[in-house]
């Protein structure tokens, strides 16, 4: 039969019940709206999180001191001398895919300024740190070669430490501050690198490897350089998994790790970060497109309730309709398109209402939401199917109507 | 053209089967206006559902155009009610929310005639019965009698081969009854078969024969010997 002269019979239908039709495709505007919302939040969480790791710098391959175990009782990352500082020079000279390595060691200290104090996680690095993460100082410099040879009481600051010790950045330089008893100066304020989903990146304070040694963590040639993480650079994106595999044999080797044993460390590349963060936010994804998919249940079942009213309504239609020759599947096309209709009229509604409170929740909340036109074509999708699932029952009774019946009735 | 032979219908909806046609036997040619006449429960109605294709009859034969319809599926028949049978009802029995060309069309659409000569054949139907200047009007825009015009419009606007008329003058005044049996004589006029289903003997008086039926049986006929020749 001839679909728009029953689209337009549908929608003849719907205008003619306003009020009714907007309360019913409600549950619709709003499932939709929030398929649309969330999927925007989802998105954005995602392109959000891939900024982050990027951020992280570039080429990037972590490899963390595994865990100590005594008996079965793991004692968490880093609780084992497993990786030291000469692991860390071997990575380097060795591993010919390998740029770049950062060892480092870090805790939570009290840092002092005057009366000021905060609480800030201290790092032991050394200078090579600012161009694998590609975070560098803004005012002042970031600490030497000669520092780090020398065990040098000097410290770099994060943004968050200078405003909180400082007020302001600039007046920082030159100051000593107080950390575990210790007087270090300040030599440089680092840029504002922002708050990633694993830590704030201001809020730290680096001093060399060396100093934090002897001065911070008490570490010295007879308990072992040990180190909690090397952070290595690749030559080159391509060149990422060599360095994994290069470092992986080395680092087995050096610890004496035959095949029936576990590695005593963990390595993780950049693209293993990217690939476990949005493998998060795909269950994030899913748990708020399930949510979303259950009020459009809800919304279906509304509509399919009004379609029997509809239907209990217009039972003399139906019967004149067949009387005139409509067949079983005329009248059933009939309801179901016009179910179609009303739910396709509050999916685009609730599109419409989805995309603005997507943009609402950015201005307002400072979330990233990505609207993908993909996720609009789903919500299209999913409110031509809810109408056309939920017409079915409805548009059956109608079909199935006796037509003596129907004329009969008032 | 309509040959019933034998014809029961016996309902089973209540405690007791209702037999409501008890073996009706009648010939309706191409071309006649025929009245049928019985007191409430007499069967006319439900003889008017069967010969109209709503109903099938429990047991007996229905030739229409030498087809036998007792024994269709519910598409076929509504195939048949859509290609050879006009229905005027007496509450009109038009939809409310289209205006009087969209009704005229519904036959067209189930015809599966394309939109643009939909159109322009309800219009024709329309003028027919002299509703040409009404063509947007809403059935609750037009009074008793033209919306009966509008039904009777609906009803031949697919050429059928016969016009069946339940009561079409029940919910009318006298004047406006006259008015639309006039109409539907010149339709005969012109060519049409009309079974016109009434009480009324003025309203019945207006056929060229007579069938009147008492508890499910013809008791009498006035074209015992088929009285016209077929015409068309």
């Amino acid at each position: 039969m001839d679909l728009g002269e029953l689209v337009k019979v549908a929608w003849q239908g719907i205008v003619a019940n306003r009020m009714r039709s907007s309360l019913t495709v409600l549950g619709i505007v709003i499932g939709i709206a929030a398929v649309i919302a969330l999927l925007a939040i989802g998105q954005g969480a995602r392109v959000e999180t891939e900024r982050q790791i990027k951020n992280l710098g570039s080429n990037l391959v972590f490899v963390m001191a595994g865990a100590a175990a005594t008996g079965h009782v793991s004692l968490g990352h880093g609780s084992a001398a497993t990786l030291t500082w000469e692991d860390a020079k071997a990575i380097r000279d060795v591993c010919p895919a390998v740029e770049n390595v950062a060892p480092g060691v870090d805790g939570m200290q009290q840092v002092q300024y005057g009366s000021q104090n905060t609480q800030t996680n201290v790092m032991g690095t050394v200078p090579e740190y600012t161009t694998i993460r590609n975070f560098h100082p803004e005012h002042g410099r970031f600490f030497n070669q000669t520092e780090l040879d020398h065990s040098a009481r000097v410290c770099v600051i994060g943004r968050t430490v200078a405003d909180n010790l400082f007020g302001d950045e600039t007046s920082a330089i030159g100051k000593k501050v107080m950390i575990k008893g210790e007087m270090f100066e300040v030599i440089g304020v680092m840029e504002r690198k922002g708050v990633t989903q694993f830590r704030d990146l201001d809020d730290q304070v680096f001093v060399p490897l060396t100093t934090a040694y002897s001065r911070l963590f008490g570490i010295n040639t007879a308990t072992g350089n040990r180190i909690q993480y090397v952070l290595i650079q690749a030559r080159s994106e391509d060149e990422i998994y060599q360095a994994q595999f290069q470092i992986t044999n080395l680092l087995r080797l050096r610890h004496k790790i035959r095949p029936p044993m576990t590695d005593d460390f963990i390595i993780r590349t950049q693209m293993d970060l990217l690939q476990s963060a949005e493998s998060v936010t795909a269950i994030f994804a899913m748990l708020l497109g399930s949510t979303a998919g259950i009020s459009l249940v809800v919304g279906g079942i509304g509509i399919m309730n009004i379609m029997l009213v509809s239907v209990t309504e217009r039972t003399r239609e139906i019967g004149i309709r067949k009387a005139m020759g409509a067949r079983y599947s005329d009248i059933m096309w009939q309801f179901i398109i016009e179910a179609t209709v009303l739910s396709l009229a509050g999916g685009i509604a609730g599109i419409a209402l989805g995309i603005a409170s997507s943009q609402l929740i950015s201005q307002f909340l400072k979330w990233t939401t990505v609207v993908t036109p993909w996720s609009v074509v789903l919500a299209f999708v999913v409110a031509v199917v809810v109408g056309l699932f939920f017409g079915i029952y409805p548009a059956r009774q109608a079909a199935r109507l006796d037509p003596i019946v129907a004329l009969r009735a008032e | 053209m309509i040959e019933l032979r034998d014809i029961t219908r016996v309902y089973n909806s209540g405690m007791q089967p209702v037999h409501a046609l008890r073996g009706v036997t009648l010939k309706i040619h191409s071309g006649e206006f025929v009245a049928i006449m019985g007191a409430s429960g007499s069967g006319k109605s439900t003889l008017m559902n069967l010969i109209g294709c709503l109903d099938r009859p429990t047991s007996g034969q229905y030739l229409l155009d030498d087809e036998n319809v007792e024994s269709l599926s519910e598409d076929a028949l509504a195939r048949v009610r859509n290609r050879k049978i006009g229905f005027v009802f007496q509450q009109f029995n038009l939809l409310p929310r289209m205006n009087a060309l969209e009704n005229v069309a519904i036959p067209l659409l189930y015809a599966g005639v394309p939109g643009d000569e939909r159109k322009e054949r309800a219009e024709q139907a329309l003028r027919l019965v002299g509703l040409g200047d009404r063509l947007s009007h809403r059935p609750n825009q037009l009074s008793g009698g033209q919306q009966q015009r509008v039904a009777i419009a609906r009803a031949i606007v697919n050429k059928p081969h016969i016009l069946l008329a339940d009561e079409p003058t029940g919910a009318l005044d006298s004047q406006t009854a006259g008015e639309i049996m006039t109409l539907l004589e010149e339709l005969h006029a012109s060519g049409m078969s009309v079974v016109l289903v009434t009480h009324e003997a003025e309203i019945a008086a207006y056929a060229r024969r007579v069938i009147r039926l008492k508890d499910g049986l013809v008791i009498s006929d006035t074209a015992s010997v088929p009285g016209r020749a077929p015409a068309g």
